[in-house]
């Protein structure tokens, strides 16, 4: 699944409210408009009705006069054209007329109640108005007042058309406003993608990294704490399991001294070496199972960087009088200098220590183990072992796998240790047949830039630790 | 030569000093931190055998307060821990050499004896393989308690890889200590050594075995019997 940018989710449905936006705004405000045009043309003609109204009087024998003055007269003339008004009785007959013909000015009805906005047809002209109740004296009579709608008033007109016009603006505008919201946006989001980025560089053995909840909108800010929270949790489980390994190598391994200072003691010397074997098997199978332990809480930091080949060397030192007291060897070959590759030091010790005590416990007697460092970051284990059949290739890696379940000292957890740090690693543990007879198992590492060589990232190995006398207090000193 | 041993299992720490003394090493035991900074305060020990895990805090911290003082006390630590993370933790902060559980109490003894023979230190007794033995005072090897004449640069060969019997001296140590840094070393010089070296201690009935591990160094071990 591919994640959708909370930017980009945000500026999509911005853009479908804008559009929308620019759609109905203008139309909203032209009927607004409209609205407001129609309304100012009737209340006009409301008032014209009035005016009119306000010249009827009644006459004693019940007959109706209406004198206009000469400039209303003038106002209503049909050669100005613009304005027509009738006076209705409750019959439909016309009282008094602008109009030549003296003619309703409204074909419909007209006798409404109170007061109708009307319109009618007269030739081409449209004509709209007003039709009013009023009583003069006794009688109830209808005012009509009309305007020829292609004489209206030219300003309304003109406002509602150029509002047509004007509309368009609203389009820009709205693009302005969203590229003022994505700047807004990515101001808002800043914090966020900060988060993020320290985020990224939490694990196990950096679990104290906190996210800052400074700068955080609130909206976010209880994600960002429960994710804190949860990484406060996290960092208690993997402290947890850090004491409880120290603690477990701590409880078992020093009965296994005292067994092994007791076994001392006893005067049947052959007893007591095959004794010391086995606790030397057992104290191997508790390293086993406490690396496993460990492997859980470690992982691979992007800056880490290790030297292959010392790492190599300092197995080949640690291996060498194990391999000789089975009447077998163990040497190193290959690169010269330092063979600087990105990986956890203490994790490839590990790895290659278990590869290297896996080829001795399983090589023939008199024969050497073979450690080649490639110069391209590869770390070769030969062996001269009875080989791997291509179909037990997968199970090797299993934890507590053996070919031999009676051979002692071993929990097939060797080979698993050696997977897990290089799945950590990013890479496979090669596995071929060696020409010739053996194993050839392969480490094959990503090689660092000699510039991110670190010096001291690991102890100096092939030297020996007689250089790490108190003489040389000083320079391990200098390494921390 | 007294001892002070910091470890905190009752058992453990009987048995060590038992076999410390049966090796002649008088020795006094404390149980936590505490005890062991007050100690090498009072008495001046000629080493510390420290376990790292201590009931009332890290045998780490008081190794470091040690070396803080700039009091050079031979250290050596004792750790059940020697896992993927921590393994020269120990060594960083200034212990002269470090024993992971469960250790051989054979290997204890030398390690210590290495540390003891160290320059401005009491003498400590002959370093020793099977039947050949050498003085680092009077730097003479003895096969069967008879004194062998070696020369001076198979002496010092032999010495360096007796002190770390069945351990193994890489061979840059071997040419750093033979020649010195500035010596112009010849890449086969030392292979002829230690090749002279070894057919003499053969000749001689040394059953002693100088084992070379290829690209590595050289170990020293007694002969096998088989």
């Amino acid at each position: 699944m591919i994640a959708k940018s909370i930017f980009s989710r945000i500026i999509f449905l911005h853009v479908i409210a804008l559009l929308i936006t620019a759609i109905f705004l203008p139309l909203v405000l032209y009927w607004f408009v409209k609205a407001t045009a129609d309304h100012v043309h009737r209340q006009a003609m409301r008032e014209q009705a009035d005016l009119v109204a306000g010249y009827l009087a009644a006459r004693p024998d019940g007959g109706l006069t209406l004198d206009l003055p000469p400039a209303l007269q003038a106002f209503y003339s049909p050669a100005y054209g613009r304005y027509a008004f009738a006076v209705l009785d409750d019959t439909g007959k016309v009282l008094f007329s602008s109009r030549a013909e003296q003619a309703p000015i409204f074909a419909n009805d007209p006798r409404t109640f109170g007061i109708a906005f009307l319109e009618a047809q007269r030739g081409n002209a449209e004509v709209a108005g007003v039709s009013m109740e009023h009583e003069v004296g006794a009688r109830k009579v209808w005012i009509e007042v009309g305007e020829d709608l292609a004489h209206r008033d030219v300003i309304i007109d003109d406002i509602v058309a150029d509002f047509k016009r004007a509309g368009f603006i609203t389009l820009p505008m709205l693009l302005f406003l969203l590229g003022v919201d994505i700047i807004i946006f990515r101001r808002a989001l800043h914090p966020l993608i900060e988060a993020s980025e320290m985020a990224a560089h939490i694990n196990p053995r950096r679990t104290d990294v906190r996210l800052p909840p400074d700068g955080i909108p609130k909206e976010i800010l209880p994600l960002v704490q429960a994710i804190n929270q949860a990484l406060d949790r996290l960092e208690g489980g993997f402290r947890a399991q850090r004491e409880f390994t120290a603690d477990a190598a701590h409880e078992l391994r020093t009965p296994l001294t005292i067994l092994r200072g007791r076994i001392d003691t006893l005067p049947d010397r052959t007893v007591a070496k095959a004794l010391h074997r086995d606790i030397e098997g057992m104290a191997r199978i508790v390293s086993q199972l406490l690396d496993i332990a460990e492997l859980e809480t470690l992982s691979v930091d992007a800056q880490d960087r290790a030297d292959l080949r010392a790492i190599s060397c300092e197995v080949a030192e640690v291996a060498a009088p194990l391999a000789l007291a089975q009447g077998k060897n163990v040497a190193l070959s290959g690169a010269d200098a330092a063979v600087w590759v990105r990986g956890n030091a203490d994790m490839l010790t590990g790895a290659i220590r278990n590869l290297v005590e896996n080829a001795i416990n399983y090589s023939r007697p008199t024969t050497t183990v073979e450690i080649v460092v490639d110069e391209s970051g590869t770390v070769r284990v030969l062996d001269e072992g009875p080989g791997i059949k291509p179909e037990e290739r997968e199970l090797i890696f299993q934890r507590f796998w053996r070919r031999d379940r009676r051979r002692a000292g071993s929990a097939g957890l060797g080979l698993a240790i050696v997977q897990r740090v290089a799945e950590a690693h990013g890479t496979a543990v090669g596995v071929e047949d060696r020409p010739g007879g053996g194993t050839i198992f392969s480490l094959k590492l990503v090689r660092a830039d000699a510039d991110q060589a670190v010096p001291g990232a690991v102890p100096a190995a092939c030297l020996g630790s007689v250089t790490r006398t108190a003489s040389n207090q000083d320079t391990h000193n200098d390494k921390k | 030569m007294r001892l002070l041993v910091v470890e905190d299992n009752d058992e453990l720490a009987q048995l060590l000093t038992q076999r410390l003394q049966a090796e002649g090493y008088e020795s006094d035991l404390v149980t936590t931190a505490a005890e062991a900074r007050a100690a090498v305060e009072v008495t001046r020990y000629a080493a510390l055998v420290l376990d790292l895990g201590l009931p009332d805090g890290d045998g780490l911290a008081v190794l470091r307060e040690i070396r803080q003082r700039k009091d050079p006390i031979p250290v050596l630590v004792l750790t059940a821990r020697g896992g993927l993370h921590d393994r020269v933790i120990g060594l960083r902060s200034g212990a002269d050499d470090y024993l992971v559980k469960p250790f051989a109490f054979e290997e204890l003894v030398a390690r210590l004896e290495a540390l003891l023979r160290r320059p401005g230190q009491l003498l400590g007794r002959a370093l020793q393989v099977a039947n050949l033995t050498f003085d680092t005072e009077s730097r003479q090897a003895y096969i069967d308690d008879k004194p062998q004449v070696l020369s001076a640069r198979e002496t010092a060969v032999l010495e360096l890889l007796m002190r770390r019997k069945d351990r193994v001296v890489s061979k840059k140590l071997v040419e750093d200590h033979i020649f010195g840094l500035s010596g112009d070393v010849a890449s086969n010089a030392i292979e002829v050594y230690v090749h002279r070296l070894r057919r003499q201690l053969s000749e001689l009935g040394a059953r002693v075995q100088i084992h070379t591990i290829r690209g590595v160094g050289y170990l020293i071990a007694e002969e096998k019997s088989d």
